[in-house]
């Protein structure tokens, strides 16, 4: 495809713009963060820098705890989905068993079920149950973000791997595990580490769950900013800082794993 | 070194019927060809021996000893799959060695180089060790695939369309090559294929499969020269043969085959009239293959007339179709020969090489020497 300057411009003039759309918010939040409450409605850009509000949230608040709460829960809840989900995936790709595509339709439903419409059920259940305030309760309810993603982007990888390639492994002399280890898992990696770390930021970005299902024993990062909002006043300041530490991890992996994420969601287990 | 045998053998995916009652016995030490038309249930024998497909019913045997329920990979055989099963994420070097390297098959690195190299430098990618399968030709691939299966020493080799995907040179000789490793491993193996010549060149015995079942097992002559029914004869041989209905007319004491649209008389071999002549079947259809259609630009004793009605050179013959009342004929010629379209030519067919067939089932019933053509095998 061969482009005119003109079209070159268009294009780049649109990229652009869609950065600049894309990127103000974070920008936005990162000079709230250092802004003093005094300070917060009366300047744009121009202001003291103060590291007060950092002070104010890391230091004489609990937020690492809250931070950790976060990292054990997400991580907890992306780790069993790679248990459930990997072999979920593999019978979904390999196993011709009554009612597969239902089960597997019902799987991927998880993912476009209005959270707030579930939640309240779910409420009740947790509190009869004991799992209410819990990390098990929240794990395991993180299930319905992570294991659809997982479950069927997995699918897909070991459907590319034909059944011969797995039987040739078998007629080599292979048990059946070392050919999951060492035939299998190399293949799906890519999908499998991509699924991964994205089931991980969705589950670290929920909110209607952890705020609803947990109380003051667990609080993940994302329910904990919203203690900035005292009664009288919005500490806008402070809840931009928690907001900047709580992307930081995000925005981290995102910008180490992009280019896998591209590849890992986009391409099949065997090329060619 | 096996002996496989197996005894009524089904299988069905789903409501197709991929098996019926398959018998089959291979020798110690036999190269046993399996050949039939695409679909006709081949590859799904192979991977019932190889043990990665279950029989719905039947037994496998290796030297005597049921193996139904013995996993694959303690069968101790090697396979070459026709689409490679290559490990993508592993060199070249590194599928081959695989066998070698798993708990059941472990050798030394030292002695799996060796090998390896062995194998490559026979299979001619000795070079492209350090490639991904990725980076490799469809007939590469497909060297890889049967160096795999080489390295080893198994009880029984299974190749499928192991020759398929390379380009017609080299196929012809690595099926030299095969044909001479044979000898050589004197190992029994067991060979896939929908290429008659592959089929007639490699084999110690053939089987024919179609729709599931066995239709003829023999010898590659046995195959050539007395197939069971017409499907066999179509199967074998290029151009395929022709087959043309015929009345059995006795003239002046000699019985005659005369075909439809003329009535010139083709005198049948002694040996053949005498069967053809106590046999009460109603319909017949004589097969003649294109080797064994002459043919003549003026008149000559028992030549039937008839007008070309094709010429096609394919390289170092030709094809030539002659028309003769309703039905044409195929004739192997030189391939320079010129012939106008539609002019008169004239047909002889030798008929120590005709083949009768019923009519109506399609069953072989008899030719010429028929004993003495399949003798001692």
């Amino acid at each position: 495809m061969k482009n005119s300057p003109m079209e070159a411009l268009a294009r780049n003039s649109m990229l652009i713009l869609w950065t600049i759309f894309a990127l103000f918010p974070l920008f936005w939040m990162l000079v709230i963060s250092f802004k003093s409450d005094a300070q917060m409605f009366n300047t744009t850009f121009v202001f003291d820098p103060t590291l007060e509000n950092y002070q104010e949230v890391l230091i004489k608040t609990d937020y690492f705890k809250y931070f950790l709460d976060n990292i054990i829960v997400s991580g907890g809840a992306v780790i069993v989905s790679i248990l459930v989900g990997v072999p979920a995936a593999y019978s979904l790709a390999r196993f011709n068993f009554r009612g597969k595509e239902d089960l597997a339709f019902t799987i991927l439903s998880f993912k476009f079920a209005p959270e707030i419409l579930v939640v309240l059920p779910l409420f009740l259940i947790y509190q009869k149950i004991g799992l209410y305030d819990t990390y098990i309760g929240l794990i395991w309810v993180y299930q319905l973000i992570t294991l659809p993603l997982l479950v069927w982007v997995l699918r897909g990888y070991f459907e590319d791997i034909s059944v011969e390639v797995e039987q040739a492994a078998q007629l080599d002399g292979y048990k059946w595990y070392q050919i999951f280890f060492r035939i299998l898992l190399p293949l799906v990696k890519p999908g499998l580490v991509a699924s991964a770390l994205l089931a991980f930021i969705f589950a670290w970005n929920s909110f209607t769950f952890p705020l609803l299902l947990s109380g003051f024993k667990i609080m993940p990062v994302t329910v904990a900013s919203l203690r900035y909002i005292a009664s009288d006043t919005v500490h806008y300041g402070q809840m931009a800082v928690a907001a900047v530490v709580t992307a930081t991890p995000e925005v981290i992996l995102a910008i180490l794993i992009q280019k896998h994420l591209v590849r890992g969601l986009s391409f099949g287990a065997v090329k060619g | 070194m096996a002996h496989i045998a197996l005894e009524g053998i089904s299988k069905s995916f789903g409501k197709v019927q991929a098996l019926r009652n398959i018998d089959l016995t291979v020798r110690d030490r036999e190269f046993f060809v399996l050949f039939g038309p695409a679909g006709a249930g081949k590859t799904t024998i192979l991977k019932t021996v190889a043990g990665i497909e279950f029989p719905d019913a039947g037994l496998v045997r290796f030297d005597d000893e049921v193996v139904n329920l013995v996993e694959p990979a303690l069968r101790n055989v090697s396979m070459v799959f026709e689409n490679y099963a290559l490990y993508p994420h592993m060199t070249v070097y590194d599928n081959i060695a695989s066998p070698m390297r798993s708990p059941l098959y472990r050798k030394d690195e030292a002695v799996i180089k060796q090998e390896v190299q062995k194998v490559a430098d026979m299979m001619g990618i000795g070079s492209l060790l350090e490639r991904l399968p990725s980076q490799l030709s469809n007939g590469q691939r497909q060297r890889t695939a049967l160096g795999r299966c080489l390295v080893r020493s198994p009880r029984v080799f299974l190749m499928d369309e192991p020759l398929a995907h390379l380009d017609a040179k080299l196929r012809h000789l690595m099926r030299t090559e095969l044909k001479s490793m044979q000898a050589e491993f004197d190992t029994t193996t067991i060979y896939v294929t929908h290429d008659y010549t592959e089929a007639m060149s490699l084999s110690d015995r053939v089987a024919i499969i179609n729709l599931g079942e066995i239709v003829q097992i023999g010898s590659s002559d046995e195959i050539y020269y007395t197939p069971r029914n017409e499907f066999v004869a179509k199967l074998v041989g290029e151009p395929e043969i022709n087959l043309v209905d015929v009345d059995l007319v006795s003239r002046e004491g000699t019985l005659c085959a005369v075909f439809a649209g003329t009535d010139r008389c083709l005198p049948v071999n002694d040996d053949v009239a005498g069967v053809l002549s106590h046999s009460t079947i109603p319909k017949w259809r004589m097969g003649i293959r294109g080797l064994n259609v002459g043919y003549c630009f003026t008149e000559e004793e028992n030549c039937v007339e008839g007008s070309v009605y094709n010429l096609e050179p394919i390289g170092n013959k030709a094809i030539l179709t002659i028309k003769v009342g309703e039905s044409l004929f195929q004739a192997v010629a030189p391939n320079d020969l010129r012939a106008e379209l539609d002019s008169p030519i004239y047909l002889k067919l030798d008929m120590n090489n005709a083949l009768f067939f019923n009519g109506e089932t399609g069953d072989f019933v008899v030719r010429h020497n028929q004993a003495e053509l399949v003798r001692g095998r």
